[in-house]
């Protein structure tokens, strides 16, 4: 139970430079989106042909509300570079509050995630409706470029 | 004396029947050790004591009588009523099931450090005491003794805002340093007024939010998941940090969420009446804006 | 008696490290504990230290096994650590005690803990004597302790007030002493006596009375202010409850043991869901039976060596002493 960001498992996606392998170190982000609007963006976005960088895993989850803290310091115990929560606009949820609670909830939980030391880039939430599949598209690009310009995230990670 | 009082009170109640069982506290090991203590027959009122060591909150206990048939009487200072309001808006305990006797709290005393010295005067309030906001109870049904006036307390975030000056990598470095001292006894936990799930998702197993290993990430996990749980509802008893026994200064993190929650939703402080519901279990259409 | 002056002690610590793995007491930055002794550096021979040393024989966690599948084969790999010569300097007499009420654990019976034995075996135990209780307390002269003096080490340290009196108890700790001879000089020495204990709860037949006491009321009364936390058998220097589990990614994964305790709900929970020891007054009532009754009925020995953490740090002030006087004070029918 030691602190000790240097022993870190030399797995690839931390060690990797670009002269020790061929790919270069591409950010994983952890997205959480929502059934209602920003999956069926993220699907507008796929079926337009919008390019974007393959980074972000998504979890489709039944409404913004049901991500609990939890679930963000999860992914990135478990190796996510950075984390994104994203659901309808507010005054669009599907059961009419829920997003409303999540912004309440995610401002905090960014605040302390930065007392915490972890750089508040790297956890995100956005409001994306099923007709915004360029911001599904702009939001997964910024947020990519944001946490290249970071590096892998260390923090907070699993050493097992 | 305020203990003949309390005893006073205590067996009152009692023979006439008022309520079943009477939480205070008693004498303990040494005579700095103030210990929770319940009663329930009059002749044992007379264990009874209030002094300068009774800095248990009382409130927690109310949730072992749940599915009591009588009533329950608490001894209740400033931050024990706070908790109590709290756990009536979560509906953990009913208004009319219990019986709440005020009493107003000049601050308790840390133990000496040896048992001879009865110098009592000459001990620094706790930690948890020193920046009291509300010494007297807010709510009771009968209060003993005269209110007690509210002292300076300063800027209770000071510490927080040092912390929040530091670098990211400060940050880190120095809850790392803490959360792995941590050896997950969950007293804090356990002692903690908000803390009233009737099962707490770290015991629940089958769901494996929490490793068993103690090491840094599985403490962190815990350690973030307890302040985010308790956020709008920690009443700043600052029994969390009193038990902990790697003695870790978890009231920086109680107390920087409830400085965010003051910032973002408009200022709040949990427990002081029973009309205001908690910041997280509500919203406002034009909260904060960050997210667009 | 061989002496030392406690002035030379750190240039005796500096002088060991340098043959083995030197742990001693320092005083940390939140709690007291055995840590790497760095030269120079912090050492708290004063009191006992907060949390116990048998973290060094048993660890709070601790990685057991792992194994790989690579279709279907399989390796599976014992980690145990290669033994190092370590030295614990300045184990106290209630400590001394609790690494024995360990080795009955972890040695005795027909089971061997290996991971525990190839610890316990590569370490050597120098113990300071206590003139009087280190903290208030401290009641270990109640449970059979001799707060002055240990015999299970290596080498003994009586505390004359400026000085060590260094004792050897076993053939390693003669050939210590006489390794470094020349920071002792020999001398007639007179041990001070033994300052008076706040606390003397009386053991004296406790067992054979705990036999009849299972379903006594005193239970419920006793355990109704525990608040189902783990600090005192976290800091208790002789429990030694454990969970082992694992962790499986993909193909290789590992098996863990970690520190349990029986005042968390779900400790004795079964996998249906079923716990045999639903509230507090069964896991109060098991964690002093077990001290007090069920380990001496098997090794003859109390669980308890008397070195008061639990009743310090208890966020309750449940104090074992007070309860044993509450079982004294039961008149059985």
């Amino acid at each position: 139970m030691s602190l000790n960001t240097e022993a870190l498992p030399k797995s690839q996606e931390v060690t990797a430079s670009p002269e020790a392998a061929p790919q270069p170190w591409e950010p994983r982000i952890v997205g959480f989106a929502c059934n209602w609007c920003t999956y069926a963006g993220a699907d507008l976005a796929g079926l337009s042909r919008l390019q974007y960088p393959p980074s972000i895993r998504l979890i489709r989850v039944p409404c913004s509300g049901r991500v609990n803290p939890q679930f963000v310091i999860r992914a990135f115990q478990r190796g996510a570079d950075g984390v994104l929560v994203a659901g309808c606009h507010p005054g669009d949820c599907h059961y009419s509050t829920g997003n409303y609670f999540t912004r309440r909830r995610f401002l905090l939980m960014q605040r302390l995630l930065e007392y915490m030391g972890m750089d508040p880039r790297r956890f995100q939430a956005r409001w994306i409706s099923g007709s915004e599949g360029p911001k599904f598209q702009q939001t997964v690009t910024q947020m990519t470029e944001d946490i290249k310009a970071l590096g892998p995230n260390r923090k907070m990670r699993d050493v097992e | 004396m305020i203990t003949e009082k309390i005893r006073a009170a205590a067996k009152e109640l009692l023979e006439k029947g008022e309520v079943e069982t009477v939480i205070g506290w008693e004498r303990g090991t040494f005579w700095y050790n103030s210990t929770p203590v319940f009663i329930s027959k009059p002749e044992q009122a007379d264990r009874l004591v209030f002094d300068d060591f009774c800095a248990n909150n009382l409130a927690k206990y109310l949730l072992d009588y749940r599915n009591a048939d009588g009533k329950i009487a608490v001894f209740v200072k400033g931050c024990d009523a706070r908790a109590i309001t709290r756990l009536i808006q979560d509906n953990q305990v009913k208004r009319e099931k219990v019986y709440l006797i005020g009493i107003p709290c000049t601050g308790m005393k840390e133990a000496p450090k040896t048992v001879s010295s009865q110098d009592v005067a000459g001990l620094p309030l706790l930690a948890k005491c020193q920046s009291c906001a509300t010494p007297n109870p807010v709510i009771y049904d009968i209060l003993l003794g005269d209110p007690v006036p509210q002292k300076e307390v300063g800027n209770r975030f000071a510490g927080v805002e040092a912390l929040e000056a530091k670098g990211a990598d400060e940050k880190y470095e120095h809850w790392g340093k803490l959360f792995s001292e941590c050896i997950r006894c969950y007293a804090c936990r356990n002692v903690c007024p908000a803390c009233n799930c009737r099962e707490c998702a770290f015991d629940a197993n089958g769901l494996n939010w929490l490793g068993k290993q103690n090491n840094l990430q599985e403490n962190q996990m815990f350690n973030m998941t307890r302040a985010m749980h308790v956020a709008g509802r920690c009443i700043e008893c600052g029994e969390c940090e009193r038990v902990c026994p790697m003695g870790l200064p978890l009231m920086d993190i109680n107390r920087k969420i409830i400085k965010d929650l003051n910032e973002l939703f408009g200022s709040y402080d949990a427990g002081l009446n029973l009309e205001d519901r908690p910041p997280l279990g509500q919203y406002k259409l034009d909260d904060p804006e960050k997210f667009m | 008696m061989k002496t030392v002056v406690k002035s030379k002690i750190s240039a005796l610590l500096d002088e060991i490290a340098k043959e083995f793995n030197l742990l001693v007491p320092t005083a940390g930055d939140g709690a007291s504990k055995f840590a790497p002794y760095t030269s120079g550096g912090q050492v708290s021979l004063d009191g006992r230290t907060l949390l116990p040393p048998k973290d060094v024989f048993f660890p709070q966690t601790e990685k057991m096994y792992k194994f790989s599948t690579d279709g279907m084969a399989g390796s599976l790999e014992t980690l145990l650590e290669a033994p190092k010569h370590q030295m614990l300097f300045g184990v106290r007499p209630c400590d001394v005690k609790s690494i024995h009420e360990l080795d009955h654990v972890f040695l005795t019976k027909g089971f061997v803990d290996e991971f525990y034995q190839s610890k316990r075996d590569r370490t050597f135990l120098v113990s300071i004597g206590c003139n009087g209780p280190a903290e208030p307390t401290c009641f270990c002269q109640s449970m059979g302790v001799n707060p002055q003096e240990s015999d299970a080490v290596d080498v003994h340290l009586f505390d004359l007030g400026s000085e060590y009196g260094a004792v050897a108890k076993s053939e390693n700790g003669e050939a210590f002493l006489q390794k470094y001879a020349s920071f002792f000089n020999e001398a007639e020495v007179q041990l001070p006596a033994i300052s008076e204990f706040a606390l003397k709860p009386d053991v004296e037949g406790i067992t054979e009375k705990l036999q009849q006491m299972f379903d006594h009321p005193l239970w419920e009364e006793v355990s109704r202010k525990c608040l189902g936390c783990g600090a005192c058998t976290y800091l208790c220097p002789t429990c030694h409850c454990f969970d082992i589990s694992g962790r499986v990614a993909g193909n290789q994964g590992f098996k863990f043991r970690c520190w349990d305790s029986c005042m968390f709900s779900e400790y004795t929970r079964m996998a249906g869901g079923h716990n045999p020891r639903p509230s507090k007054k069964e896991r109060v009532r098991n964690r002093f039976l077990h001290k007090l009754q069920y380990f001496p009925e098997r090794y003859g020995d109390l669980l308890c060596t008397g070195c008061g953490r639990c009743l310090s740090k208890c966020p309750v002030n449940m104090d074992i002493t007070n309860i044993i006087k509450q079982i004294r004070e039961v008149e059985l029918a």
